[in-house]
């Protein structure tokens, strides 16, 4: 049997995939081995016999209940759509309730340390929650000139749609 | 400005109406490629109810994405491009979730293709145009999604390997090793169907 990278260049060569040079050489492999005759007929009648098949499918549905489906789907999102259309993950509103908590915890936390360490009042240092943004907590170390601010909602494209992967552009 | 006659307007001027938000122009474009958009789908799903989902998928995102439809190919094949993406994510989804097949182990642990005879006479001599459509459609059932959507993109699509490299997101070494593979193993399939009708 022709070994396989002949095999594979006789399918290129079929398919007009080679350069001149490699195309002569397949030429010249055509001429001394039946077998790659052979094997280039039998590739040349399966592509043949595919030609036109799909030209006899038919979409299975009139054209007016095919429509129809179509039209329905276009107009219900010219009405006004949900913010977010796609479902969240059950994983994702378990992170957005576990968030706020979290925040919490460390900045409690965080309080708790610097108080022990500095051995000072509630004067070094305070907990606030933003009234303006009801998600964000403000941690400030007076004695550190430190603020820290914990964002408890997640980011505007945390719940984007999947990568749609590769395909035409 | 006179009025677009739908039914004898060329596809250019459709899709300019349509452009325009015609919805009845963007009808007749769905009326004179439905066949064509359900007929790639069922050719990469084989799977009437999947492909039918897939095709109207298509149109509602064709409506959605006309502005951007610019002619730089025909409209025919730009719908043609989104169907076979839509049909691209779904076989990836698929594939995500089912194990791997003993016939893609076998393909890649060595490739029995490689060692099939070739098959002679051509099996598909002197078939008339719907038995040669019957087997043919029954052999693209057996090869697997990767096998037969290499074989659509190039047969059908007649894209290049690294065209359907790029689509496929894989090497054209791939490409055409699963390209010889599907092709080889058609001709068997072929083959055997014919064997069949003679018992």
């Amino acid at each position: 049997m022709t070994e396989y990278q002949n095999q594979l260049k006789l399918q290129s060569h079929l398919d007009g995939e080679l350069s001149e040079a490699e195309a002569s050489e397949v030429v010249s492999l055509l001429a001394r081995d039946p077998e790659a005759v052979a094997l280039l007929a039998e590739l040349r009648q399966t592509s043949e016999a595919l030609v036109g098949f799909e030209d006899g499918i038919r979409l299975p549905e009139s054209r007016d209940f095919f429509w129809s489906k179509i039209q329905r789907e276009i107009e219900g999102q010219h009405s006004p759509a949900p913010e977010r259309t796609s479902p969240v993950p059950w994983s994702a509103r378990l992170r957005r309730l576990l968030m706020p908590a979290t925040g919490f915890a460390v900045v409690a936390l965080l309080a708790l340390v610097v108080t022990r360490e500095t051995g000072s009042g509630p004067a070094q240092s305070s907990v606030e929650t933003s009234l303006a943004d009801s998600g964000a907590l403000v941690y400030h170390d007076f004695s550190a000139r430190a603020t820290f601010v914990w964002l408890a909602y997640p980011a505007d494209d945390e719940f984007s749609e999947e990568d749609e992967g590769a395909g035409f552009e | 400005m006179t009025e677009l006659d739908h039914s004898s307007a060329e596809d250019p001027a459709l899709v300019r109406a349509a452009q325009s938000g015609e919805m009845a122009a963007f009808e007749e474009l769905v009326a004179r490629h439905r066949d064509k958009i359900y007929a790639r789908a069922y050719s990469m799903m084989r799977n009437e109810e999947q492909a039918l989902d897939l095709s109207q998928e298509a149109w509602v995102k064709g409506w959605q994405r006309l502005a951007q439809f610019q002619g730089e190919s025909s409209f025919g094949t730009w719908m043609t491009r989104i169907v076979i993406n839509l049909c691209l994510d779904q076989l990836r989804k698929h594939k995500r979730q089912r194990t791997e097949s003993i016939e893609e182990m076998s393909e890649e642990s060595g490739g029995v293709e490689r060692q099939m005879p070739v098959v002679t006479p051509n099996p598909t001599a002197g078939l008339e145009r719907g038995e040669l459509r019957q087997r043919i459609d029954r052999a693209l059932g057996q090869l697997s999604h990767e096998h037969r959507t290499v074989l659509v993109l190039h047969e059908f699509e007649e894209l290049e390997y690294k065209e359907i490299a790029k689509v496929m997101g894989c090497s054209i070494g791939t490409v055409m090793s699963r390209l010889f593979y599907a092709r080889r193993k058609m001709a068997g399939l072929l083959s055997d169907l014919k064997k069949e009708n003679w018992k």
